[in-house]
């Protein structure tokens, strides 16, 4: 068993360029530096222009998450200009959002995460047939029932928003659009034929049956549809004991409604207390930017084209009163106190990721039938707001992957400044001042390395259970 | 190279079915603007001809022309291009990662050196010798190049390939570059929007699959089966624009009646796009329908504009029967000589926005 360092990358299947150093001894994986090779600095370019013009270039820094960055740059300018959307504004916005965020978790597991199981290295599993009967990239059935069953739940965006991706509809003030009744059928519909696509091919049960489970072991017993055949499999390859994230979990919160949010904003680190976004900083020790730690309200984004050799990122280093947290579907339904996910929390693996996305999957598809019957045609969607011509504005929400935050300064009818941290730039982030990994760079020490592996398949397994979106980490 | 599967075969190897095949068929007869006696043709020349390869090559982007694609298109139209992609060479979906990845795309080149189309998502940055997107250790402008030179055509999806797009916009911190900047001597399709319609994608490639030739350009290099007409000549809200009746705040009741957008910025009278006929995410809607104005976005230069918000200025001079090439010609006889013609409408805009300036200071 020889030492050596590897480098894995390009990553395909996630979203966005992703490259990970690897310094192997023994085996396994003793450090591990996560770069985000790409860099385009939406943050200079938002400088000067009109605050709105935020709605429509924030979302172009992905085109997976656009509705998160989209309402983000919306409830900044709510908060910077006193903005309130109507009751039936944030129900269409959180309709708008929770779809995508439902179309990312079923794209990530049927065309990202479980085609590594399809691969060549696992051929003497007993499993290994139905895995690339169903999974094999581009190829398996699961990805055509996936990609069919998305395209027309996505009837609902275009429905309510126009067009997807980078939807225009969501304003500080609500929704420009007013939705008709025959658009509330339609979008009911829509989302029948999706809750039947789930309840065939993933849950292979009721929708509600699958998110009424408990506890880790009920979840463990689980057999019925692609998610038994997950379970099986990961059982079968130690998915559960590799991949741990920090313990240290934040969610912001998702879809505001007019009493709560319908997933509830926190930090877990074993009890819950509240998100102090006051207490939030970006570290520049290790990325290939200019300047000094700072919370995003003062941040400024200046890249160091000399790429000095102590950096080796385009990703800042975002903590948390100093330390790093993990955010995704598993952080959000932990602090919105679902009890299969706080029956995971303590022991945060690779697993635990990916069941997190199941429970909130069918949680989502749940809350978004809930939504839907509440729309009222006659009612407002949209209400009055004036510009100010200078403010300072913070918008939270939840993109599939986690927290994505906006923070803005503007003065004189034009950006003065604007930080933005994306949840991949959470988990993903390299080393601060201190030397702390960040959650992926710790989470990938001890996976083991098979002699002979280039991209070594338990690294593969453990990132993309993060589902890193690279494009938005670094802007 | 008659060891390629044709393409009827390597759809019917995806499980379709012969009837949705033709379907297949009917529909981008429709959408490329041709009778229901062309559907035979475009059925022989899938069963007949060798598929064209396609390699897929992703720059600073952000992914959502390929999501326009997968998750957006019609089930049937989707299969067609992943059908083509999947063979070959695509970042985003491939199966292979790291050295394999790249192996995979040498071996695609070499088996089908001069004979594949290069489809390109997103642009190279330039500063500091392309170090802001680095792809297997490499500036992508490298990789862009290599697999250009022995490419039958280049596609530039989207307004990033096509014209740089908001990763472009002041002050374009990387220095990222259309690909017609840096790919000069290979015939070049521009297919812009952001992203562009995922019909109009795949109408392209099937168009040229079809037909063995490039479809009509206009003068920027756009397809003009596509990109003929304003989002304003065909848009549904057009009546309220003639007869004056606008949306004058988000919120007042000519919003909720579905007035025209113009005086909220909408860019529908400057922009030529199939938004208005086509529509998005399988013919449901288009951004205009949803009460938000159009931004322009498969307009060169869309991003630096001006707000979003502003409004354009007066279109009275030209009619309802222009289309760009024309109104490129009238542009350049205002400003006069020197006008780049990738650059007309862009140049009217300029002219248009001086006019207006001159009018509000009086």
């Amino acid at each position: 068993m020889t030492d050596r360092n590897l480098i894995v990358g390009p990553f395909n299947r996630v979203e966005g360029d992703l490259e990970i150093r690897l310094d192997v001894r023994d085996g396994a994986v003793a450090a591990a530096y996560t770069n985000s090779p790409l860099f385009r600095g939406f943050e200079m370019m938002l400088l000067g222009k009109d605050p709105r013009d935020a709605l429509t270039i924030t979302p172009r820094i992905c085109g997976i998450c656009s509705i998160s960055q989209s309402a983000a740059a919306a409830f900044a300018l709510a908060d910077a200009s006193g903005a309130v959307m109507p009751p039936q504004g944030m129900l269409i916005a959180a309709i708008l959002h929770a779809v995508e965020n439902l179309a990312d978790h079923v794209t990530h597991f049927n065309l990202f995460y479980m085609p590594d199981f399809a691969r060549p290295v696992y051929s003497a599993e007993p499993w290994h047939d139905q895995a690339v009967a169903r999974f094999t990239a581009m190829e398996g059935s699961a990805a055509r029932d996936a990609v069919t069953a998305r395209a027309e739940l996505l009837h609902i965006v275009g429905l309510l928003g126009g067009k997807w991706p980078h939807t225009l509809a969501i304003q500080p003030a609500g929704v420009t659009k007013t939705p008709t009744a025959s658009d509330k059928v339609r979008i009911q519909t829509a989302l029948r034929s999706f809750r039947r696509h789930l309840e065939t091919t993933l849950y292979g049960a009721p929708v509600e049956t699958f998110a009424a489970l408990s506890s880790k072991d009920d979840l463990l017993n689980w057999t019925a549809g692609d998610a038994g055949l997950f379970i099986r499999i990961a059982q079968a390859v130690g998915l559960d004991d590799m991949g741990f994230g920090p313990g240290r979990f934040m969610s912001f919160g998702a879809y505001p409604l007019p009493a709560r949010r319908a997933f509830e904003s926190g930090v877990w680190g074993g009890t819950l207390s509240p998100v102090d976004t006051t207490q939030i900083t970006e570290d520049l020790s290790h990325a290939w930017m200019l300047g000094d730690t700072a919370h995003p309200r003062d941040g400024t984004t200046e890249p160091d084209e000399d790429m000095r050799d102590a950096a080796y990122s385009w990703c800042k280093a975002p903590r948390l009163s100093g330390q790093t947290v993990e955010t995704g579907a598993l952080a959000r339904q932990i602090i919105d106190a679902n009890p299969l996910a706080r029956d995971l929390a303590g022991h945060p693996s690779a697993f635990a990721r990916v069941a997190g996305r199941l429970i909130e999957i069918a949680r989502t598809q749940m809350l978004l039938e809930d939504l839907a019957a509440q729309i009222d045609p006659k009612d407002r969607f949209m209400g009055h707001w004036d510009m100010p011509a200078s403010g300072i504005g913070e918008g939270l929400v939840e993109a599939a992957r986690g927290a994505l935050g906006h923070w803005m300064n503007f003065d004189g009818g034009k950006i003065t400044g604007y930080q933005i941290i994306a949840p991949t730039t959470w988990n993903f982030s390299p080393r601060d001042e201190q030397g702390n990994a960040g959650p992926v760079e710790a989470a990938l020490v001890g996976a083991p390395v098979r002699d002979g592996e280039e991209t070594p398949i338990a690294v593969q397994h453990i990132v993309r259970s993060f589902d890193p979106c690279m494009v938005c980490t670094v802007h | 190279m008659s060891q390629i599967e044709t393409f009827y075969e390597v759809m019917r190897k995806q499980g379709i079915t012969r009837r949705s095949f033709m379907k297949y068929c009917s529909l981008t007869a429709s959408a490329l603007g041709l009778g229901p006696s062309f559907v035979p043709q475009i059925a022989h020349a899938m069963e007949t001809k060798p598929r064209t390869p396609v390699i897929w090559v992703n720059g600073l982007e952000c992914t959502c022309c390929s999501e326009s694609f997968i998750r957006g298109a019609h089930p049937l139209a989707k299969d067609v291009v992943l059908s083509m992609i999947s063979l070959d060479y695509s970042e985003t979906l491939m199966a292979a990662a790291g050295h394999h990845a790249e192996a995979a795309l040498e071996e695609t080149i070499e088996k089908y050196k001069g004979n594949y189309i290069l489809a390109v998502e997103g642009n190279p940055p330039l500063n500091e010798d392309g170090m802001f997107c680095i792809v297997g250790g490499k500036p992508f402008v490298e990789q862009l190049k290599h697999a250009a030179q022995h490419a039958k055509a280049v596609i530039s999806w989207g307004a990033c390939a096509s014209y740089g797009c908001v990763q472009a916009a002041k002050p374009n911190p990387t220095q990222a570059t259309p690909v017609h900047k840096v790919i000069t001597d290979k015939p070049i399709i521009k297919v812009p929007g952001c992203p562009p319609i995922a019909e109009v994608m795949t109408g392209v490639i099937t168009y040229m699959l079809t037909f063995d030739r490039l479809p009509e350009l206009d003068r920027q290099g756009r397809p003009a089966m596509f990109y003929g007409q304003r989002i304003h000549d065909k848009c549904y809200r057009r009546p309220h624009f003639d007869a004056g009746q606008f949306v004058e705040h988000w919120d007042d009741d000519n919003a909720r009646k579905g007035f025209c957008l113009y005086k909220m910025g909408c860019k529908g009278p400057t922009t030529y796009n199939a938004c208005s006929t086509v529509r998005w995410n399988e013919g449901v809607s288009f951004p205009i329908q949803s009460g938000h104005g159009c931004i322009g976005c498969s307009e060169d230069g869309f991003w630096d504009q001006g707000s979003f918000y502003n409004r354009v200025t007066d279109l009275t001079q030209f009619g309802i029967e222009a289309n760009a090439d024309k109104i490129g010609m009238t542009a350049a006889g205002v400003v006069g000589a020197g006008v780049a013609a990738h650059a007309a409408v862009s140049a009217l805009k300029a002219a248009q926005r001086k006019t207006q300036d001159k009018k509000e200071e009086a």
